[in-house]
């Protein structure tokens, strides 16, 4: 579908038909159960933090994602890159801000450890990230000694949760990810790499410092997700044998949400959205308290009726053709 | 030249080797019971090795199934509770079989009728199944375990009856893999989908056998976990999904599939994952420190295994 082809109202609509639908049916849910979505303001500071939390970890597995390469490692980047700033933060005493700044750049090196592994073995992407995370596990236990790491009565860090916050972060990231990979070189390298790999290479396209790059931003991306997890709890809990990639099948949703937008409007704003729509159903299983269980189980299942939707959406339009041929 | 692609396509097998070696050395300069440690690695390499080995006919085809350990705790747990209202072993048996064969029909009818690609079936599959492992606890009362009395299984509980399993499956999969057109099928699909579907070869149908083959893997493993450990709970099978994945690349299968892969490739990396995890015990290593080392070894194997690598292009 050409964007640009469509009139305004049309792309509006697509945009914002899903998480508007979100919010009609979680709303008028919850209010069938004589529960009220938003109503204090601990439900707004989840709404927010699950919204920037999934949209970060989104942006990290579509960068790889969408050009072919399936990095199970990013869960386990948080992780480690959480246990390095917050570590350092506790040993010098620093601030919030300071951590989140030690976040990203630890997941950045990460994500360049992770690229690099990549690209000087030439491995498919899938096992370099196996290995990769189980690396990234091991270090995180062994630099704690697996109890993990605890700073729940050091106000300066858990002190970072505010809606306010949540915004600042949705609204930075957001705005990094669109300026990096719509409006500079590497990004329209990145796109030209994504169609078409080896007329790229072959046209000139340097590949190897555009894929680390792209692991670095990933990693970066999920060192945010670790300081927001680390400073919501005060802690971070170890994991081990892949306990750690559970992170990254919140993202899945989203990116095909996301993914769908982006043909009306941008597929980075697509993200933001897919992640407040999953925020969305979130805040909904926890205000009617329902069993995680059940919510796995519905989840799963938007997951698969969506995906049926966008796999054969082209049989529906050629069915409505049919009739409207047969229609005399 | 061929002397260097024999090397290549050893490697699995010699890493196997090595590390069969390194493990009676360490153990016996460290003074410690091998023939003891060699039932652990047994009893850890088993489960894996049949659900593996039933996994190949899948990767073969270039697909990928993510759900394979949570499809093999909700098998043993449906097992475990036909068990505990039946006490009839052979029914427990028939049981972990049908429910995985179930769960493995479903993933492939599921892709193959509404067009999904697999991978993504068996990521939506894993959270079904992950909440059904939650539900089957809580409905079975105690909230935390579903619990097969160990005297009922114990006399199964041998490396006999657990070698049998496996080679039995192992045996019928190299037949079904090197001696039948369904293997020579598959590999053909994962090598070329396109060229293969031109030829007149179904994708949704050796889909399916290969998702019903490795459903009879996941049930054979489902039941030898409730065999070894009866006390089933939400952390049953919990790392299998991603030793499965390990074990197969292990092994020396390459993950696009084709004409390269390899049946024995799954029991390889089994084994040669358990002889490595007893080495880092052996050493008393911190958990952590063990982990960093295996993920080390791992990718190192798999280079070599790999071979040369000639294209302009990164592998995607």
């Amino acid at each position: 579908m050409n964007r640009g082809s469509l009139s305004v109202g049309k792309r509006i609509l697509g945009t914002m038909a899903i998480p508007l639908l979100a919010f009609a049916v979680t709303f008028l849910v919850c209010a069938a159960k004589g529960v009220a979505l938003f109503e204090t303001q601990g439900n707004f500071l989840a709404f927010f933090r699950a919204t920037a939390s999934v949209m970060l970890t989104t942006f990290a597995l579509s960068i790889n994602l969408n050009s072919g390469r399936f990095d199970f490692s990013i869960g386990s980047v948080a992780l480690l890159s959480s246990v390095i700033s917050a570590t350092i933060a506790l040993n010098l005493n620093l601030s919030a801000p300071a951590m989140l700044v030690i976040s990203i750049i630890a997941g950045a090196v990460l994500g360049l450890i992770s690229g690099g592994a990549y690209v000087i073995t030439k491995l498919p992407p899938i096992i370099v990230s196996l290995g990769m995370t189980l690396f990234f596990e091991g270090a995180a236990f062994a630099l704690t000694d697996g109890y993990g790491v605890s700073f729940v009565t050091k106000a300066k860090l858990t002190g970072f949760p505010s809606i306010t916050n949540y915004i600042l972060v949705i609204i930075a990231a957001l705005i990094v990810m669109i300026l990096i990979f719509d409006y500079t070189k590497f990004g329209y390298e990145y796109k030209a790499l994504l169609s078409g790999q080896s007329v790229a290479v072959n046209m000139g396209i340097r590949e190897i410092p555009n894929t680390i790059g792209c692991y670095m931003i990933a990693g970066s991306f999920m060192g945010v997700v670790g300081f927001l997890s680390a400073t919501n709890t005060g802690t971070i809990q170890m994991s081990l044998n892949f306990g750690s990639i559970g992170v990254m099948f919140t993202a899945f949703l989203p990116m095909f949400i996301g993914g769908f937008i982006g043909r009306f409007s941008n597929d980075k704003l697509g993200y933001l959205l897919g992640a407040m729509t999953t925020a969305l159903i979130s805040l909904m299983y926890a205000r009617l308290q329902m069993d995680s269980s059940v919510q796995q189980i519905i989840t799963a299942l938007i997951l698969v009726v969506f995906l049926i939707y966008l796999n054969n959406e082209n049989k529906l339009v050629e069915l409505r053709m049919l009739k409207a041929k047969k229609t005399p | 030249m061929k002397v260097r692609n024999l090397i290549f396509n050893m490697a699995p097998v010699l890493g196997l080797l090595v590390l069969v070696i390194g493990y009676f050395v360490v153990g016996t300069i460290n003074g410690i019971n091998v023939t003891y440690g060699l039932k652990a690695v047994v009893n850890q390499s088993v489960v894996v090795a049949v659900v593996a080995t039933g996994a190949v006919f899948i990767y073969t085809m270039g697909s990928f199934d993510i759900s394979l350990g949570a499809s093999t705790a909700v098998s043993a747990l449906v097992a475990g509770m036909v068990y505990l209202r039946t006490e009839n072993l052979i029914l427990t048996f028939i049981t972990s079989i049908c429910v995985a064969v179930l769960v493995a029909l479903l993933n492939s009818v599921l892709a193959g009728v509404f067009n999904l690609p697999v991978f993504v079936t068996t990521i939506a599959m894993l959270s079904v199944l992950n909440a059904l492992i939650l539900l089957l606890i809580n409905i079975n009362g105690t909230g935390s375990e579903v619990k097969v009395p160990s005297d009922a299984v114990k006399s199964l509980d041998t490396l006999g009856f657990k070698i049998l399993i496996l080679t039995l499956y192992f045996a019928i999969c190299v037949f079904l893999f090197d001696y039948t057109p369904i293997g020579r099928r598959q590999k053909f699909l994962g090598g070329n989908p396109l060229c293969a579907k031109l030829t007149g070869i179904s994708i949704n149908k050796y889909s399916i056998i290969a998702f019903v083959i490795c459903g009879l893997g996941v049930g054979l493993g489902a039941f030898l976990s409730i065999v070894y450990a009866p006390t089933l709970t939400r952390s049953t099978a919990s790392s299998v999904g991603m030793d499965v994945i390990i074990a197969i690349v292990f092994g020396g299968m390459p993950v696009s599939g084709g004409a390269k892969s390899r049946i024995y490739a799954a029991v390889i990396g089994a084994f040669s994952m358990s002889f490595l995890s007893q080495i880092m015990v052996m050493f008393n290593l911190n958990s952590g420190v063990g982990q960093m080392v295996k993920a080390a070894i791992f990718l190192l194997v798999v280079f070599i295994a790999a071979g040369e690598r000639k294209t302009r292009t990164l592998p995607r």
